[in-house]
Order: structure tokens, then C-alpha cells, then sequence
């Protein structure tokens, strides 16, 4: 795909040329140094419940999650939608799915390295001759890169649909709640069918029954591609119907 | 190099552009020019592949601006009115980000950078922040910008719009440079930019192309408005034939259309003699021949201003082609 690897590099740039990108990751390895010794002092030294609660068990790590997505990805196209920035794009040799793509790979790599800190730790703590159970480790890590992948398309749909950032940040911060509570809204419905289709893209249950326990299961990642997959495709769609707009 | 067949864009009810067609030959820079809502811009986005057309088509450098978008989009260099540029890249760093999207090689982008920036006078601030760029500097990078791929059609929507009358010139002169590298477009709603930079000139108005030819054809075809102006002393002074008399005899000249007539405060009448050519001397000559007392004979030109204000005022001429 011409021209994705230049809008990828140039939006991850511009990530980390402004500071909220450094200081997002300073507090990412903070949160998640303090809530790991935490827990190790609370469970005597539990080094896999310590892992665990840092990497998919707390609310501080759903809140990022749920969070960081919009905040990254808000302005990626709503923003140069308004300034003219996409105009610009829009007329060079590039298409409109390589946009969409790269920006989309740059708020991914950055996810990515905001959750790295759980994988720093737990090699400190092999190099410290206190081995963690490395594929929860691995598993909690992937999952979480998954989950975020799927929060940006998720943000890159809402910030192609708006060309105000903040609302595009709200728009992909109620879509991701939405994502994370569908079986708890489906359980307010009496329908046994409805409970099954919704446990089947139940996010959460797949990041719990798999990753967090170091398996790695095709399925899931089908499923977590899929819909990243999908989300992307409508956020290309929704830029070019712009053009028809 | 660019062709537009019966044109037409709507937003929802709004007729932005209404069956427009035209050519422009390889070489050429032309204007478009037309009061603000013309339809210019639109035209210009359906050019550069932004925007679809509702109806018609159109091709730039023999390729289909809808169904070959992006070969359209490797031969032309866009200039939007908003100067699109990220401000967080210093000015070197904007033009190689452009190099790469049009995929020019690192030894073609190093070769090219400096080139373009000294080109439009900011080699020596290529270091400098975009964001810290003023109008005027911000828009001649993003003339650099559009030029770094050496395109063949170079589509410039407003680009002295903003400007300072010391940047605007400077704007113009560099436009005037580009002229016979590259096929130029120039939009703008300011006539003195479109005049000192296009030969040619296609006139939108409301959507629709109210004229299209070179600036001496279009005076010379629609102008109607050139005149002999002649101050006469007043009622009193004029012996015999009195104002309508006047009038008759300066009809009577060959080559006049049309003769009016203006009561000055100060006594005097004017009278303002239409006619294509220069007839100062044959007014002259008729003003001596009856004794009349002459303060003022002028010759006045019409001008593409006077043919640009009929036309965004009026808004009812046909569309008029001179065979540009």
C-alpha cells in the first residue's frame, strides 16, 4: 500500500513531538511499577498474581484502556479534516485506506509501547533471579495490544466521523464502554439466544480465558482482527464519502 | 493537459458548479476568476481528484480525474487556500514528507528540497518550524510543497490570499516564473492577481462559465465599454445644436455605437462616446470644426475589472468563448 509507511512514520512523529505522548508513558510505567510492588506486598511476594492485577485485572488498566484510544486517535483525522490537512492527503498519490491504515499503525505502536512497562518489570524480575510465569506475561501483553488495536479502529471510525476531536473522542469513548458492557446490557434481555450471540464477541471474557492465562488461541485472534479489521474498513469508507459530502 | 466536460457539482440543494466545460493547453496559466461561492475552489478540488463531480467528467494530463485518481494525483501539485502544512515540521521536513508521499528517492528528495526552497526564498529558514512561519512564508512553502514533485499541472486555489501587497507581488513573480514549465491554475476572487499572471482567463460566475479567452480578446469581445470622453463647456456655450445636437453629431462619427450624456455641477457636460477604437483625433477635429469649448478629450479603455464587475454583478451574461 503506497504511502503507508510515510503516514506512519510522520503521525508517530507527531505523536511523540508533543509531550502529552511522554508524559502518558511515564505514567503508564508509574501506574503500573506501583500497582505491580502493590500487589507483591499485599500477596507476600505473589509474583503472578502481581503480573496479573498489572496487566487486565485492575481498573486503572481498563481505564487506560478505555480511555487512551480516543485521546490518541481524536484528532487523526477529524482535526486535518477541519485544517485541511486531509485535503492534502487526499490529493497526493496516496489512497485513502493507506491514511487511515498508517495513522491507525502509529496509535497502535504507541498503545503497544504504553503497555511494554508490564514486559520491562518482568524481565527486571528474571534479572533480578525471581522468574516470572512468562505466558501470562506474554499472554497479558498481546492481549492488551489486541484489545487497544480494536479501541483505535474503534477511535479512527469516530474521528473520520467528525471533524470536532473532542466529540470524536467521546463518540469512541461511549463505543468502547459499549464494546466492554455488551453482555452485561444483553443480560437486562430474557433471551437465551441473545446471551450466546453476545459471549461471543465478549472482549473481556476472551481476554480473561486466554491470554491472562498464557494461552494463545487462533480463534481469538480472528476474532480481535476481524473486528479491528472492520472498524478500519468503515473509518476508509467514511473518509471517502467525505469527499461526497 | 486538461479537459472538463459539462461539469457539475451539488452539496445537497446547492448547485456549487453547473455544466462547466473548458480545455487548457500544456504550458498554459491560466485564471479563474469569479466572485467568492463562483465555484472556483470546487472546480479546482474536481481537478485534483478531492472531490467527485455529480455529472460530466474530466481528465488532467490524459487521465480521468474519477477513475484515475491516482495517476491525476502523481501529475499535479495542489495548492489549497488553507496552505494545509503540519505545523509541528520544520520547513525541510514538511518538503520531505511530500517527496516521500509522491515517491521521489532519498537522492531525488535531497537533490530537490534545496532546489524548490531556494526557488521560493526559504532555503535559509528551512529549519525553521512551520508553526512559526508567518502568511506569507507559510505560503511559499506551501508553493514548495506543491512544486517538489516537479508536476505537470500546478493547481493554486487563492494563493496571494492573505498576503501583504510586498508578499503578493513576490507570489505573483514566482507564478510568473512557473509559466511554460508547467500548466498553471491560479484561482482567485482579486483581479489585479489574475491580470498580472494569466493570459487567460475563464470567468465563473454562479457556478457557470461566463467567459473564457485571453484578457485582450475578453475586453476586446464583451468590453463595449471603451470610450472617448469629451468635456464640453456647458448648455450656454454650446452654440447651436445644444446637448442632443452634441450627441448627434459625435453618432454621427463612424465607428460610434453609443453616445451619453452627463450634466456636470460645475457647468459643463460630458459625454462619453462609445466606440472600439481610439477616436480622440476625429472628436477632436469635429470639436474644433463646430467650436466647441473642450476641457477634457480622454480615451478610456475597458478594462477586464469593469468586464469582471458587469459580469459577478449582472449575472445574466451568456457564456462567451473567445477561441482561446
Amino acid at each position: 500500500m503506497k504511502g503507508l509507511a510515510t503516514i506512519y512514520r510522520r503521525e508517530l512523529a507527531g505523536l511523540f513531538v508533543a509531550p502529552l505522548a511522554w508524559i502518558l508513558l511515564s505514567i503508564s510505567y508509574a501506574m503500573t511499577g506501583w500497582l505491580f510492588v502493590t500487589i507483591l506486598k499485599d500477596t507476600g511476594g505473589d509474583i503472578i498474581a502481581s503480573v496479573r492485577f498489572s496487566s487486565g485485572e485492575s481498573l486503572p488498566y481498563w481505564a487506560f484502556m478505555i480511555f487512551l484510544p480516543p485521546l490518541l486517535t481524536m484528532r487523526m483525522i477529524s482535526e486535518e479534516s477541519r485544517n485541511g490537512l486531509l485535503e492534502f492527503l487526499l490529493t497526493s498519490p496516496v489512497s485513502d485506506g493507506a491514511v487511515v491504515l498508517g495513522k491507525f499503525l502509529a496509535a497502535w505502536t504507541f498503545m503497544a509501547l504504553f503497555w511494554s512497562s508490564n514486559l520491562i518489570y518482568a524481565a527486571a524480575l528474571h534479572g533480578l533471579g525471581a522468574p516470572p510465569d512468562w505466558p501470562p506475561v506474554l499472554g497479558g501483553f498481546l492481549g492488551a495490544v489486541l484489545v487497544s488495536g480494536l479501541f483505535c479502529s474503534i477511535g479512527m471510525l469516530s474521528s473520520s466521523l467528525t471533524s470536532t476531536p473532542i466529540l470524536a473522542a467521546f463518540g469512541a469513548f461511549i463505543g468502547n464502554v459499549l464494546v466492554l458492557l455488551l453482555p452485561h446490557l444483553a443480560g437486562l434481555f430474557d433471551a437465551t439466544w441473545l446471551h450466546e450471540e453476545v459471549e461471543s464477541v465478549d472482549v473481556m471474557s476472551h481476554f480473561h480465558r486466554t491470554f491472562l492465562v498464557g494461552l494463545l488461541d487462533t480463534k481469538v485472534l480472528v476474532f480481535f482482527s476481524a473486528w479491528t479489521g472492520f472498524f478500519l474498513f468503515m473509518a476508509s469508507r467514511a473518509v471517502e464519502a467525505k469527499r461526497w459530502r | 493537459m486538461i479537459s472538463a466536460s459539462h461539469l457539475s457539482r451539488r452539496f445537497g440543494p446547492l448547485v456549487a458548479i453547473d455544466d462547466l466545460s473548458f480545455e487548457i493547453e500544456a504550458g498554459e496559466v491560466v485564471g479563474f476568476l469569479g466572485p467568492n461561492g463562483a465555484g472556483k475552489t470546487t472546480t479546482l478540488r474536481i481537478l485534483a481528484g478531492f472531490l467527485p463531480a455529480s455529472a460530466g467528467s474530466a481528465s488532467v494530463a490524459g487521465y480521468d480525474v474519477l477513475r484515475q485518481s491516482m495517476e491525476v494525483r502523481k501529475h499535479i501539485g495542489y495548492l489549497a487556500e488553507t496552505v494545509p502544512l503540519y505545523r509541528e515540521h520544520r520547513i525541510e521536513e514538511m518538503l520531505d514528507f511530500q517527496g516521500r508521499l509522491h515517491g521521489l528517492s532519498r537522492k531525488e528528495r535531497k537533490l530537490r528540497i534545496p532546489k524548490v526552497l531556494d526557488r521560493v526564498g526559504v532555503l535559509d529558514r528551512r529549519r525553521q518550524l512551520v508553526g512559526h512561519l508567518s502568511r506569507g512564508l507559510r505560503q511559499r512553502v506551501g508553493l514548495a510543497t506543491a512544486l517538489l514533485p516537479d508536476p505537470e499541472v500546478l493547481i493554486l486555489d487563492e494563493p496571494t490570499s492573505g498576503l501583504d501587497p510586498l508578499q503578493r507581488i513576490e507570489v505573483r513573480r514566482l507564478i510568473q516564473d512557473l509559466a511554460g514549465q508547467h500548466t498553471v491554475i491560479v484561482s482567485s476572487h482579486i483581479l489585479p492577481e489574475i491580470e498580472a499572471v494569466c493570459p487567460r482567463v475563464l470567468i465563473l460566475s454562479k457556478g457557470r462559465l461566463a467567459a473564457d479567452g485571453s484578457q485582450e480578446e475578453l475586453v476586446r469581445t464583451l468590453g463595449g465599454a471603451s470610450h472617448v470622453r469629451l468635456e464640453v463647456a456647458g448648455h450656454a456655450a454650446i452654440s447651436g445644436p445644444g446637448i442632443e445636437g452634441v450627441s448627434a453629431r459625435l453618432r454621427e462619427l463612424p465607428g460610434v455605437s453609443e453616445v451619453e450624456e452627463h450634466s456636470l455641477d460645475d457647468g459643463y457636460t460630458a459625454f462619453e462616446v462609445s466606440c472600439e477604437v481610439d477616436l480622440r483625433r476625429e472628436v477632436g477635429e469635429l470639436s474644433n470644426h463646430e467650436g466647441w469649448t473642450v476641457r477634457e478629450l480622454s480615451w478610456r479603455k475597458a478594462t477586464l475589472e469593469e468586464l469582471f464587475a458587469r459580469i459577478a454583478l449582472e449575472l445574466d451574461s451568456e457564456p462567451v468563448e473567445t477561441g482561446a
